[in-house]
């Protein structure tokens, strides 16, 4: 699994593989107001994309609905080969498996409060992967001293900082073998240097080839990670292409107008 | 012969013979806490997650019943049990009804403070157990009721040892516990106040070092000291690896 991921990366340029996420015709609404519609969106393996948008214009719930933690109310959504939702209806057979594909970083990062880092990497591997305690446990591990937390590892969440507590977040997601990333504005409840601590991890993950989604509000992080900027505006996906077009060379007057009043400084 | 000292003559009550008396009242009450402790937090527990339920038909139900008996005397519920129900044929035994009777009384003062503490965990806890593929009940086990448990603690606590002192009320129905010991000691004796100092004095024996336990819970769950077998397995394991830096 992890070869053919790193193989399809090598390839993601070539237009007919397998993308990791498909979107298609996706429509969601909160009590008859639209939220967004008709959203296409397909994510190579491999590729790193930023959504980015005015708050309230639909990202997040788009992004929820990858791993169908919200339920879309038409069209639909394949992860890799297996089509999770279609045409109203959830098509996956097993939830429990789809978000073990799909892990997912919170903005608030939603770490388990009553159990130090360690055990909190090691809950869902044992109650939703059944995967042994020996073994559960030194996956924690090994995922800790990846994002440089070791020694941080029997610490509760409240005695560490934001970026560690992020870090551990992302480490837990990590830790069912995901093959599909996604990230909630994971860094605007950070200040800088934690952020660089997010994004150097993020990079890592990049260089083996994880495939990430994420939403945020900061441009220049946005500029940072990722490959691909998809702008939402509406609850239609006004704009999309390489990071440094549309944040750089926006095509779209409304593209240019919100870069133009998030890239100043605040 | 009466003495200048006025508490001289107070211990009169050959307290030796009536030892094994007492002690049994004594099991008794410990028997009776601890039945409507287990009672009252089962039924507790449902009825804070029927009125954190989303349907109305759940709910309503659930804060009616802890709206009636959290403001009805724990006495009333305890006549009612013991003497009324006999006579619509339902004939309980005198320790049935005492433990019903707590059961019913205290359920409805713990469901409130489970709710409050099942409310009280933030909703990104859900998301994040169900983003990571866990079950509604895997999520609710392993992630809601141990913050919960944290939050719930010191109510609880409080509400334990107030059902310890409230069982000494089932000496109206003769549950033959402490107090309806003590009230027999009396009779024998003629000495009311110096049975009901020595009672009063076992209470506060036995009431006072189990709610300073409950606090040293309470302080080492706050302080993240891991209770559990498991927890603490799994950190070992943990420790060991990280000492031989896996």
């Amino acid at each position: 699994m992890a070869l053919e991921t790193l193989g399809s990366t090598r390839n993601k340029k070539t237009a007919d593989a397998q993308p990791a996420v498909r979107i298609s015709g996706l429509r969601k609404s909160f009590d008859g107001r639209l939220v967004f519609g008709g959203i296409d969106l397909d994510v190579p393996v491999g590729r790193i994309v930023s959504i980015i948008g005015q708050s309230g214009g639909g990202k997040t719930t788009l992004m929820r609905c990858v791993n169908l933690l919200e339920r879309p109310d038409g069209g639909s959504i394949a992860i890799g080969d297996e089509t999770i939702f279609a045409d109203g209806g959830v098509t996956c057979r097993d939830l429990a498996k789809l978000r073990q594909r799909v892990g997912m970083v919170f903005q608030r990062f939603n770490l388990f409060p009553h159990l130090t880092a360690v055990e909190n990497v090691v809950l869902a591997q044992m109650h939703a992967a059944a995967i042994g305690e020996r073994e559960a446990v030194e996956r924690a591990v090994r995922l800790l001293t990846r994002v440089g937390l070791a020694r941080r590892a029997m610490a509760y969440p409240e005695r560490m900082s934001g970026g560690e507590q992020q870090r551990v977040a992302i480490a837990r997601a990590l830790a069912l073998g995901p093959t599909v990333l996604l990230f909630d504005e994971p860094t605007s409840a950070l200040d800088p240097e934690s952020t660089g601590e997010v994004l150097r991890v993020m990079r890592e993950l990049a260089k083996d080839g994880m495939t990430m989604i994420l939403v945020t509000h900061e441009l220049p992080f946005a500029r940072e990670v990722s490959d691909w900027v998809v702008f939402i505006d509406g609850g239609r996906i006004i704009e999309q292409g390489a990071a440094a077009d549309v944040l750089d060379r926006p095509r779209e007057a409304r593209t240019a107008a919100y870069v133009a009043r998030y890239a100043a400084p605040a | 012969m009466t003495s200048s000292l006025p508490f001289a003559d107070l211990f009169q009550v050959p307290w030796n013979e009536y030892a094994s008396n007492l002690g049994i009242g004594l099991v008794r009450t410990l028997g009776y806490t601890v039945a409507s402790f287990i009672g009252a937090t089962v039924l507790g527990l449902g009825l804070a997650l029927m009125r954190l339920n989303h349907l109305r038909v759940v709910r309503v139900p659930a804060a009616l019943y802890t709206e009636i008996f959290k403001n009805v005397p724990l006495l009333a519920i305890i006549f009612l049990t013991y003497f009324g129900l006999p006579s619509v044929g339902v004939k309980l035994n005198v320790f049935v009804a005492g433990v019903l009777s707590l059961v019913l009384f205290y359920a409805a003062y713990l469901s409130e403070i489970f709710r409050a503490a099942i409310a009280g965990i933030h909703p990104g806890q859900n998301e994040a157990a169900h983003a990571l593929g866990l079950g509604r009940g895997t999520t609710f086990g392993h992630v809601v009721l141990p913050q919960a448990l944290r939050l719930a603690l010191p109510g609880t606590n409080t509400m334990f040892v107030d059902l310890i002192k409230s069982t000494s009320l089932l000496v109206t129905i003769s549950a033959a516990e402490l107090m309806t010991e003590a009230q027999l000691i009396a009779s024998e004796t003629f000495r009311a106040l110096e049975v009901y100092l020595v009672i009063a004095a076992i209470y506060f024996a036995v009431c006072y070092p189990v709610s300073q336990c409950l606090l040293w819970l309470e302080r080492s769950i706050q302080a993240g000291v891991p209770l559990s077998l498991g927890r603490r397995r799994r950190l070992g394991l943990a420790r060991a690896l990280l000492e031989s830096g896996v």
